[in-house]
This record gives structure tokens, C-alpha cells and sequence, in this order.
């Protein structure tokens, strides 16, 4: 399974040849070793080595007449379990480790959020707030390499510990999706998500659904955003976002999913959508810059 | 290696199947959506042309996945085959039932496994798991449970990935039964052993079923010690009550010969086999 497993079944194998556990996958790791049944079978074939034991196995405890040797097959079947626990205890090891690095990002996480929190107050938004929120993506770059580094250790594993930093990634997808839409007003592509987390190579990247489910949380903050930028008295905002929404969720429609945690979360996304649009009407049925009193708040019937 | 990565550039060579029944569903969900549609579909954005590759993409995992799906299902209903021809094992046509599961066993590999294992051909196994995991389970109780029957012994992992290692593309990382597979369909195989010493004791074959029982119980044994370490080990925690239960089935029913059965040693495989059975009538078949 992984150059890890090899290892530990080799070192093991090395130490104490057993014929009743070994001989197909010894070929198989070691092509062209010589068995203690001194069976030498080309690397192609190894069915044909399955047979060979199969007959030297029954050979050996033919018939199940209770004179096998037990002490013999308990300690096969004592090695492969044994092996079996090393290597899911290294798996586990691997795992904290995995875990540790994702708190360290959920905790950057936080950070940013805190700071980009305070694009809700009223007034205008300063620079400064997107600046520190932005500080941190440099830390989690910092931070997403050295994961990449963890998952380099087990090659062709990434999903199988992908769900311990799935929703911690989810999440900086949204915050660094949000902020970019601040700026530029435009959708954090998933390539250039990538990019701002210095995830470009091809052994560790951004999962696309992880992308995806981090674009539906970035919508869900919108309307709030829409309600109190409008009472800070930016009328132009609902007009702007509800684009933005009604294009993003457009695209999403273009998008067959299964009945999964993206699906729940892009059905969600249409009441944000609804949201943005009732504050829009109410601004505009105003007249738009009538008064600044007009959160919205009436439309909600609608 | 990594799907994802892999898909998008297999992307320009499939076409994305459309699901009417789940667009029509969309659709539904809100009122405006067609003029909204035409709207997102005029404008040539940047926002879309992405959302075509991740649609691409999604396409490409799901069609996938329900291949993979497929197959597993293929395993599954074959590998129970294999299993049941096992239990016709008796000791009057041990050979010539073995012989045939062992074709059986040959065929579920040649056409079911190869073919899942050209459907993920390229991909990384372990995305795609939970997909395929319960067919592969069964393949791993019906092999190890044919090769119980046919040496006593137990079919270790190894040998297993190595008699799946021809299917594989020698150029591509070779699909290997991972070791939670593995350890989930050993405990299911003590369900299988379990209903076979029931059986071989209302045949009269005693050692048998001892021998079944204490390889049982080794298995038991050595999985108790694995478990703490599993992924999910809240499925395998229940798998092992399981366990213990058909432990303590075929435990009870060799008590039960053991202390009654000396008295009907005579009927040994005559007319009334069952008779051994009447002191155990809390064994489910």
C-alpha cells in the first residue's frame, strides 16, 4: 500500500521467514529472492506462486485433523496482526500530527475572521482591517506546507486523512474567497485559491469540493454584510452583491451534485440570495438614498 | 495520484453527462431560474468558464464513483456466492466443492476485481473508499474463508494483494487491499465460520468445529489489540460484539457435544444428526 507498509513487512519478513505467511507477496517485494521452499518464480506470475502454496500449505495441515501445528500458525497469524499494528499506530502517529497542523490553521483561521469581522461595523471599512486579515494568509501558507510535508511521508494517501483538515480548509477557502471578493469584487477562482495558499504541486492541492463548500460559507456571510452596509449608508452594495450572488449562484446551478454536504450548502445558498434581493428591493423602492433607516427588515415577508 | 488533479486534465476528453432528473429538481427550486440562466450563460466570465472545469470535474468523480459502486456491488453478490458454495462443504465432497469455489473465487477476481480495478486505474484509492470498501470486504471474507476451509490457515493480506497484483497495470501503482478492508471482512468471516461449525457439528464432524473454534477465537484475539488503533472504530467496535457473539455460539455448541455429546456418539452421521442439537436451541442458523 505504501512504501512504509513494505518497509515494516520487510523488516519483519527479514527477521524470521515463515513459509505459511510468505511466499506470494515475497516475490512480490523481493522479486527474486529464494524461498526456503526454494520456489523461484518470475516476478509476472505470482499467481501461479499462489497455487504453489496453496498446495505446500495443505500439504502441510492437510484436512483439518487437528494436528497442525498450532504454535506454528499462531505465530504467523501473530506477526501479520502485529504488523498490522505498527503500521495503524504509525498511521495514528501520523494522524495527531496531521490534526496539530490543522488546530494551528483553525486557530489562524479565527484570527482572520476576527479581523475581517469588523467589515460589519458601520462606516466605511478600513484598509487596515483587510491588511491584518490578510497578514495571516502568509502564515497559513506556512502552515499548509508544512502539511504538505506531513502528507509527503505517506505518498498517495491524501484522502485518506483528507477529512482531518477538510472543514479547517473549507473555512480559510471562505475567509480568503470573502476577502478577495472585498477587493476585486470578483470570485476567488480555485486555481488562484491555490495559489494564495502556495499549494501549486501536484501531490498536495486545494479539493475542489472543499473549494466549493468554502464559496457556499463565503455567500452566507453576504447578506449580513448587504444589511449593514446599507445602514452604514452604502445604498450601492445590494445592487453590486446581488450581481455577484446571482451570478455565483448561476454557475453553481451548472454543477450536478450528489446528495452531499456541497448540495445542502448550495440549497442553502439561495435563501442568501433571496435575502440580498429583499434588501435591494427595499433600498430601491426607496428611491435609494431617502433615508439611511432602511435596513430591510420589511421585506422580509416577501 | 491525486484525482483531482488528474481529472482536470482527463477533462477535455469527457464529455459531462447531464443529469435531467437532478437539473429539472434544481430548476424547481426557485422561480426566476431560467431567466437567470440565460443571463449567467450570455456573459463569458471568467466566474463561469471555472465553474465548467468544476462541473467537469464533479461530473467525471460521480460517473466514477458510480462505476466504482457498481463493481463493488459485482464483488459483493459474487463473493457471497463463493461463500455459500463453501458452505456445502461435508467431508464426503470436501474436494469437489473447494474445487469449485476456488474457480468461483478465480472468476469473482478476473471480472468483477479487474474491473474495479480498472475504474480507479489512475486515481487515488483511498478518495474513492468508502465506494468500494464493502465489495472489497467481501472479497476478503470469501477468500479467507475458502482458504480456511481448504488449509485451516489464514489467507494474510499479503497474499491476497499478490494474487490481485496481475490485474493491475504494471505502470500504475497497483490497487492493494488496504488493512481496514482487510480487518473489517476478517470480522465478518466469523460470521461465515461460525454458521459452518454449527453446521459440521449437526454433521458430526467435531474436530472440525473445534478447530473452527479456536481459530475464531485467535482471530478475536489478535483483533482486540488492532481495534484502539482503527480509523473508525465505532463500526469495528460493533463488529466485535458481533464477533463475540458467534465466538461464544460455536463455543457453546462444542460445550454442548462435549458434555452430551459422548452419549450419542454411536448416531455419529447416522439418521439423527440433529439430535446433537437439542441442547443448544439458542443457535441461529
Amino acid at each position: 500500500m505504501n512504501s512504509v507498509f513494505r518497509k515494516a513487512y520487510f523488516t519483519l519478513l527479514s527477521r524470521s521467514l515463515n513459509p505459511n505467511s510468505a511466499s506470494p507477496f515475497f516475490l512480490q517485494a523481493l522479486p527474486f529472492v529464494v524461498t526456503s521452499y526454494t520456489l523461484r518464480i518470475p516476478f509476472s506470475r505470482p499467481r501461479s506462486a499462489q497455487f504453489l502454496s496453496l498446495s505446500v500449505n495443505s500439504c502441510s495441515m492437510a484436512g483439518g485433523d487437528g494436528h497442525a501445528p498450532l504454535s506454528s500458525f499462531l505465530t504467523s497469524l501473530d506477526k501479520q496482526f502485529e504488523e498490522f499494528r505498527t503500521q495503524l499506530e504509525e498511521s495514528g502517529s501520523l494522524r495527531e500530527r496531521i490534526r496539530g497542523v490543522a488546530m494551528e490553521i483553525e486557530s489562524s483561521t479565527r484570527l482572520m475572521q476576527a479581523s475581517l469581522l469588523l467589515v460589519h461595523q458601520s462606516g466605511p471599512v478600513p484598509v487596515e482591517v483587510l491588511e491584518k486579515a490578510k497578514a495571516q494568509i502568509d502564515v497559513l501558507k506556512d502552515q499548509y506546507c508544512r502539511l504538505a510535508e506531513v502528507l509527503h511521508e505517506c505518498p498517495g494517501q491524501y484522502y485518506r486523512y483528507h477529512g482531518d483538515w477538510r472543514s479547517e480548509t473549507q473555512s480559510v477557502a471562505s475567509l480568503l474567497a470573502f476577502m478577495h471578493w472585498l477587493e476585486t469584487g470578483n470570485l476567488l477562482l480555485h486555481t488562484e485559491a491555490e495559489e494564495k495558499l502556495g499549494l501549486n504541486n501536484l501531490d498536495f492541492g486545494l479539493d475542489i469540493e472543499d473549494y466549493l463548500v468554502g464559496i457556499c460559507f463565503m455567500s452566507n456571510e453576504m447578506p449580513r454584510y448587504v444589511v449593514n452596509r446599507v445602514t452604514a449608508g452604502d445604498y450601492d452594495c445590494p445592487r453590486k452583491v446581488l450581481k455577484f450572488l446571482t451570478d455565483l449562484h448561476a454557475s453553481f446551478r451548472m454543477l450536478n451534485l450528489r446528495n452531499d454536504f456541497l448540495r445542502k450548502k448550495f440549497d442553502g445558498m439561495k435563501y442568501d440570495l433571496r435575502r440580498v434581493e429583499e434588501v435591494y428591493y427595499d433600498v430601491k423602492i426607496r428611491g435609494l438614498a431617502t433615508n439611511g433607516e432602511s435596513t430591510g427588515d420589511q421585506g422580509v415577508q416577501a | 495520484m491525486f484525482f483531482y488533479s488528474c481529472a482536470l486534465h482527463k477533462i477535455s476528453h469527457m464529455a459531462p453527462k447531464p443529469k435531467p432528473q437532478l437539473l429539472h429538481r434544481i430548476a424547481g427550486d426557485s422561480s426566476q431560474s431560467s431567466a437567470k440562466r440565460a443571463r449567467a450563460m450570455s456573459t463569458d466570465s471568467p466566474m463561469k468558464e471555472a465553474f465548467t472545469k468544476y462541473a467537469d470535474y464533479l461530473n467525471n468523480l460521480n460517473d466514477k464513483r458510480e462505476r466504482v459502486v457498481k463493481a463493488s456491488r459485482d464483488i459483493t453478490m459474487n463473493s457471497k456466492k463463493v461463500i455459500f458454495q463453501v458452505h456445502r462443504i461435508s467431508k464426503y465432497n470436501r474436494d469437489e466443492v473447494l474445487e469449485k469455489a476456488e474457480k468461483d473465487l478465480a472468476a469473482v477476481r478476473d471480472q468483477f476485481i479487474s474491473r474495479l480495478i480498472n475504474e480507479l486505474r489512475g486515481s487515488d484509492f483511498w478518495k474513492l473508499r468508502r465506494a468500494y470498501s464493502p465489495g472489497v470486504q467481501e472479497y476478503v471474507e470469501a477468500a479467507t474463508f475458502f482458504r480456511f476451509c481448504k488449509t485451516g490457515t489464514l489467507l494474510n493480506l499479503d497474499e491476497i494483494n499478490a494474487t490481485l497484483l496481475p490485474l493491475n497495470d504494471p505502470s500504475l501503482e497497483p490497487l492493494k487491499i488496504n488493512v481496514l478492508d482487510y480487518i473489517l471482512g476478517l470480522a465478518d468471516l466469523t460470521g461465515e465460520l461460525m454458521r459452518l461449525a454449527i453446521g459440521r457439528i449437526s454433521d458430526g464432524e467435531l474436530e472440525f468445529a473445534e478447530k473452527i473454534c479456536r481459530f475464531v477465537r485467535d482471530i478475536y484475539r489478535e483483533l482486540t489489540l488492532i481495534v484502539p488503533h482503527m480509523d473508525d472504530s465505532s463500526d469495528m467496535k460493533t463488529k466485535m460484539d458481533t464477533m463475540l457473539q458467534s465466538v461464544m455460539k460455536i463455543e457453546n455448541a462444542c460445550f454442548s457435544i462435549h458434555v452430551r455429546g459422548s452419549e450419542y456418539m454411536p448416531l455419529l452421521g447416522s439418521s439423527e444428526p440433529s439430535s446433537f442439537l437439542l441442547g443448544v436451541s439458542d443457535i441461529e442458523l
